[in-house]
């Protein structure tokens, strides 16, 4: 058993290379693109995405995913705003806003897991749900005034932003969680194949609930950043964040079959996504333009996955056959009644 | 060129890193069954592709009927009257047996589907070889050598003249073997040719016309079937000589009763049935596919419901809800489906190994890296794993690789019971041999292994006991003494003769 | 694309607004014109009047319907039902196309897309309903009534207002609504002929869309605030743009004495204005909206009136008289200060 690596394995840094280039093409467009304080605004531009993003790839490396994550993140981050002008205290605030996350999460893993609803469904029917109650909660109307709330958003700690702190820290843990856990091993091999996963005794119910529940916490999170950062309780917040949430992963090479992708890769998805739109900012591009260049970049990192993985195993034909029913008619219950063909 | 159905020349096809066919040239006579021997990744899967035009060759010929053609697709291929049955069956599980029929061309009448023609065709079809199928089942309710058979029919009507079976009995049982050859050798009468491969020595000589031996790219060589003998094709195929009748087969003395089932039920599966396997005991589960061999450990497992009986293990009996608590109380299962319930395709081979033993890697807060590499590394090199690196995705791995990845996974997480469901199924003979060498190295361990195998030398070589099932129940118990291929398969034919 | 949606309005002044409402009549109704009979047909001393609202996610539209409901309790021969058209031009249509079918006495339609919505409204005047098409007015259908704000005057009383602040060869940002968005565009015109035409000194050194939201102009702004070391003004097409991309110049002493100008006449931009944060706004008050509104509807269906066309007034907010409008929130319980 030899364990050197073969050659170098462009395909699993391109990504890296990727941020790389953009970081060293932006350097050369804007002059102003370098400085400190313009890096420091990248970071807090990115912060609020790239948590959802960590939330979405938890959930799509698991087989699942979130499409209500901009509403949750509205519904969490306003209920958090208005919890802290009624108290003053801002550690309720915060916990308010990741309890309102994880409880909705929790809706979704119990219809997810236990009763195994499709987690497209179940999350777009929690979408709906959750930006119906944040509008109901607030009549529409956007929420003032919200004091020393805004150092969540707008403060710094030093010279760094708090945004981008809180991004490191939670970019620490998601990396500790994927990589060094139990848990994150559960998430890679359910969302690998959930039937493999299950027969070398991995608990799948308790792993889904565990990952939406990781979600949850980051969408609460992402929500009162987000609100404290604009200085308003926004109930209209986050419309399409769910799939700009994914976008970071996609590109970082998480694949949507579940299975695979990483922390960094998310990190640099994010990273080159709004490193993009800072120097096109910074460069005076338009904002229909920029649409134009981020679907380009989603549309060449999917196809650049599939390319890449030609001629694999097809895995995901086999994957179609449900619990108790194989691919393998051989195991199918019908079999033991009906005598075999040629007998007939 | 003349005087052939179908001849390759000089085909060279390369991957990146890998060239997977180098020069092959072969020749297929009409009328004739040709075998194609070769073990796992010797490029008969690749040659195969490449006559079915899933790929185009870097270098070489394809000629078909005297006429050099180039197949740009499997519908190209079709309508050059070459047919492939997968190995995988593909299939639409819900689709009817008569759209199955005309799947990729249905006939259509003003514009419409014209299912009606679809339908007698169907019927007629089916009642030409005494098949009395409804056309309108749904493909799902079929068993597997039923869908094959299918499969064939269905080339066969879109006049197809060279079949090409790629394992076609990995899946089906002795009884429809013998109806599959039969068909086969119909269909020779008729001047249809067939490329089969198989793995299975006895079967290639009791069915191949030719012989083609492919290794690393490579025909070591190509020859009437009359002008070679099996151990020479085995030779040929691993590159060294190798007695494959010789089954590492010790005699250990047994310990106490470790697995003890009793009146183990499941509605509509099995019933009522007795196994005990004591530690260091090779136990065999003979029957034919349907007779609820594998059903029966499945539920054992923990992975369908069981509706009656217990289980005790080490003489305690346990409550099995799930795989977990079956690990738990000291279970494993190798699975008859190895890509279904075995393999994270996309995950490393190491941590494929571990994955039934997380704890063991994984405690203290964090995942011990070294621990891993060292415990996966010990297994790897005992089984002989061949990879480039414990990083490697398992999918890359051939099936013998994958299947002994999945042997470690066992292995470490340390089971005083091993169920093993068809444990050699699509592995190369080199493979096998291992295989079985690590089953005797875990009995003598004092580990309690049941195997369920469909392959009867390989269950008389190993095991110390055989059950025979048949149709959901235990139909007998043998001894050494008691073994024969056919009382074997007597009593697993029991209960459908007597119906 | 032409769907004069509108997200401008982001006030709490509603929410106060919506208390009073739920006391009142409790929610909005999303639901079905056709399909509700709670109503007599035949006592003419009780008008059915159908509100056809754009959308309650849209927060002036939730404002305006809260402040519809608040207005119609002052009419006693008039009871109003509100259905939440769901952004979505499908859903309006259809019911519209109900409302008629119901027989209401009159019909208010707040267009999604004044264009999709036309025929139907068409429908609603030949069926002899009385009609009033609000916030947009839909043109060019005979015999349909209206009552509005005018954006392009919103617009205009800001620039020119701005033409006398600006300085001398000033460097400008420029926040612009959702493209093609009807009102954004009449206000961008505003500017474009009351200021910029007049200015040819100023400069324009970044000018996009940020779709009506804060966030999103936040975030334009702390990159143009980096690209541009010097930005005089920022001109927006609503109050939300405004304050979010003055939230990405607070505190940074190189934009201490900015000039910020947006239109609605917010809360939140009213309490800039008179903190000194941002400069001026003109106000586009739903209760005048819906005041004018009952109004019509109930003179027209009395026959005081055969057809109405009002706008309402657009007020400018500056420092001066901020305190005027800051008292009016406080009185209403908007700012609890």
């Amino acid at each position: 058993m030899t364990t050197k690596l073969k050659s170098f394995d462009a395909s699993r840094y391109s990504i890296f290379i990727i941020l790389a280039l953009v970081f060293v093409g932006a350097s050369f467009l804007s002059p102003n693109f370098l400085s400190v304080d313009n890096q420091l605004n990248v970071l807090r531009q990115v912060a609020v995405i790239t948590i959802l993003a960590y939330g979405a790839m938890t959930l799509i490396i698991g087989g699942m995913i979130d499409l209500s994550a901009g509403a949750v993140m509205a519904f969490a981050g306003v209920s958090s705003v208005m919890v802290y002008k009624d108290t003053q205290s801002l550690l309720l605030a915060v916990l308010v806003g990741i309890a309102v996350g994880v409880a909705c999460n929790l809706v979704n893993a119990f219809l997810v897991a236990t009763l195994h609803t499709p987690a497209f469904i179940v999350t777009l029917g929690m979408m709906l749900m959750a930006r119906g109650a944040v509008l109901e909660l607030t009549q529409g109307q956007n929420v003032l005034q919200l004091g020393d709330f805004v150092i969540i958003g707008q403060g710094t700690w030093g010279w760094a932003p708090v945004p981008a702190l809180v991004l490191l820290l939670i970019t620490a843990v998601i990396w500790y969680l994927m990589n060094q856990t139990r848990y994150g091993r559960g998430v890679y091999a359910v969302g690998g194949n959930e039937e493999a996963a299950r027969a070398a005794g991995i608990a799948v119910a308790w792993v889904k609930y565990k990952a939406f529940v990781v979600n949850g916490v980051l969408v609460g999170i992402a929500g009162v950043i987000f609100m404290s950062r604009v200085n308003a309780g926004l109930p209209n917040a986050g419309v399409g964040y769910e799939l700009q949430a994914i976008t970071a992963p996609i590109i970082g090479g998480t694949s949507f079959s579940g299975g695979v992708g990483t922390t960094a890769g998310t990190l640099a998805g994010a990273l080159i996504v709004g490193l993009l739109g800072n120097i096109m900012n910074l460069t005076g591009v338009g904002s229909y333009i920029q649409q134009i260049v981020m679907g380009l970049i989603i549309v060449t990192a999917v196809a650049y996955d599939v390319w890449s993985k030609r001629g694999r195993t097809r895995t995901t034909i086999l994957r179609s056959g449900r619990r108790g029913e194989p691919a393998a008619a051989g195991a199918d219950p019908g079999a033991t009644a009906d005598p075999p063909a040629s007998g007939t | 060129m003349t005087g052939t159905l179908l001849s390759v020349e000089g085909v060279t096809k390369t991957f990146p890193g890998v060239r997977a066919l180098d020069d092959v040239s072969f020749d297929v006579r009409p009328g004739t069954v040709h075998a194609l021997c070769g073990e796992n990744g010797a490029g008969k899967s690749t040659l195969m592709k490449v006559i079915d035009g899933i790929y185009q060759p870097d270098a070489g010929t394809v000629w078909v009927r005297g006429e050099q053609v180039r197949i740009k697709n499997p519908i190209d291929a079709r309508a050059r009257g070459i047919a492939m049955i997968s190995q995988e069956l593909n299939y639409v599980p819900d689709m009817t047996i008569a759209e199955s029929f005309f799947l990729g061309r249905l006939p259509r009448r003003r514009g419409a589907v014209d299912w009606r023609y679809i339908r007698s065709e169907a019927k007629r079809i089916l009642a030409e070889e005494g098949l009395s199928f409804p056309v309108n089942r749904r493909l799902r309710t079929l068993t597997v050598s039923e869908i094959q058979t299918l499969e064939i029919l269905r080339a066969v009507y879109h006049s197809a003249d060279v079949l090409i079976m790629d394992e076609p009995t990995s899946a089906i049982a002795y009884k429809e073997v013998e109806s599959l050859f039969a068909k086969i050798r119909a269909l020779r009468a008729q001047g249809k040719s067939i490329i089969y491969i198989s793995h299975k020595m006895d079967e290639v000589f009791e069915i191949a016309d030719d012989i083609t031996v492919l290794r690393d790219g490579t025909v070591v060589s190509s020859q009437p079937a009359s002008e070679i003998t099996s151990a020479q094709a085995i030779a040929q195929m691993v590159g060294r000589d190798l007695d494959h009748q010789q089954y590492p087969k010790e005699r250990i003395p047994l310990g106490p009763t470790a697995f003890k089932a009793t009146g183990l039920s499941s509605r509509g599966m099995f019933e009522d049935v007795d196994i005990e396997v004591r530690a260091g005991e090779i136990v065999g589960l003979a029957g034919l596919i349907g007779a609820g061999r594998s059903e029966v450990v499945r539920a054992v497992f923990g992975l369908d419901r069981l509706d009656g009986g217990t289980v005790e293990v080490g003489g305690t009996p346990v409550h099995i809800t799930s795989p977990r608590s079956a690990i738990r109380h000291g279970l494993a299962l190798l699975p008859e489906d190895r890509r279904l319930v075995g393999i994270v395709p996309d995950m490393s081979i190491k941590k494929n190994a571990t994955l039934a033993s997380l704890p063991k890697v994984i405690h203290g807060g964090y995942a011990h890296a070294r621990e891993e590499e060292r415990l996966v590394g010990e297994f790897f090199a005992k089984m002989n794993v061949k990879a480039p690196s414990t990083e490697t995705p398992i999918a890359s791995l051939s099936g013998g690789n994958q299947q002994k990845v999945l042997l470690a996974r066992w292995l470490i997480a340390d089971p005083a019971v091993m169920l093993l469901d068809e444990p050699t199924r699509g592995i190369d003979v080199g493979a096998k041999l291992e295989i079985y060498k690590i089953m005797t190295d875990l009995a003598r361990q004092g580990r309690a292994i049941l195997m369920i195998s469909s392959e009867l030398p390989e269950l008389i070589g190993m095991c110390d006991r055989i059950y025979v099932m048949s149709a959901g129940r235990v139909t007998a118990e043998l001894t050494p003494d008691q073994y024969s291929q056919e009382r074997i398969l007597t009593y697993a034919m029991n209960d459908i003769e007597v119906a | 694309m032409k769907t004069p949606t509108r997200r401008t309005f982001t006030a709490g002044l509603a929410a106060a607004a919506v208390a009073v409402g739920l006391a009142g009549c409790g929610g909005v109704t999303v639901g079905n014109p056709g399909s509700d009979d709670t109503a007599e047909r035949t006592q003419k001393d009780s008008y059915r009047v159908a509100y056809i609202a754009r959308a309650q996610v849209d927060s002036f539209a939730a404002w305006l319907a809260n402040e519809m409901k608040d207005e119609a309790k002052d009419y006693d021969d008039i009871s109003l039902q509100v259905f939440d058209g769901q952004a979505d031009d499908e859903v309006e249509n259809k019911m519209i196309e109900n409302a008629v079918a119901n027989k209401f006495d009159a019909i208010i339609i707040q267009a999604n897309n004044g264009a999709a919505q036309q025929p139907y409204i068409q429908q609603a005047v030949d069926a002899g309903i009385v009609t009033i098409t609000t916030n947009p007015r839909v043109d060019g259908i005979e015999g349909a009534n209206s009552v509005d704000a005018n954006p392009y005057d919103q617009g205009g009383v800001v620039a020119k207002l701005a033409l006398e602040q600006v300085p001398q060869n000033a460097k400008v940002v420029v926040l612009n609504g959702p493209g093609g968005n009807f009102h954004s565009t009449q206000r961008r015109k505003a500017w474009e002929a009351e200021f910029f035409e007049k200015r040819p000194d100023v400069e324009i050194v970044a000018e996009d869309i940020a779709n009506w939201n804060k966030d999103e102009a936040l975030t334009l702004m702390e990159d143009w605030s980096l690209a541009n070391p010097q930005i005089d003004a920022i001109i927006s097409m609503n109050d939300n743009m405004a304050a979010g991309a003055l939230e990405a110049v607070k505190g940074k002493s190189a934009f201490d004495g900015i000039l910020a100008y947006g239109v609605d006449g917010t809360p939140e931009a009213t309490l800039m204005i008179q903190k000194g944060e941002m400069t001026a706004t003109a106000l586009q008050n739903a209760a005048e909206l819906a005041q004018l509104n009952m109004k019509a509807v109930h003179d027209l269906l009395t026959g005081a009136e055969d057809e109405v066309n009002v706008d309402i007034g657009n007020p400018l907010i500056t420092k001066d008289n901020a305190q005027k409008y800051v008292d009016l929130y406080k009185k209403a319980g908007l700012i609890t200060q």
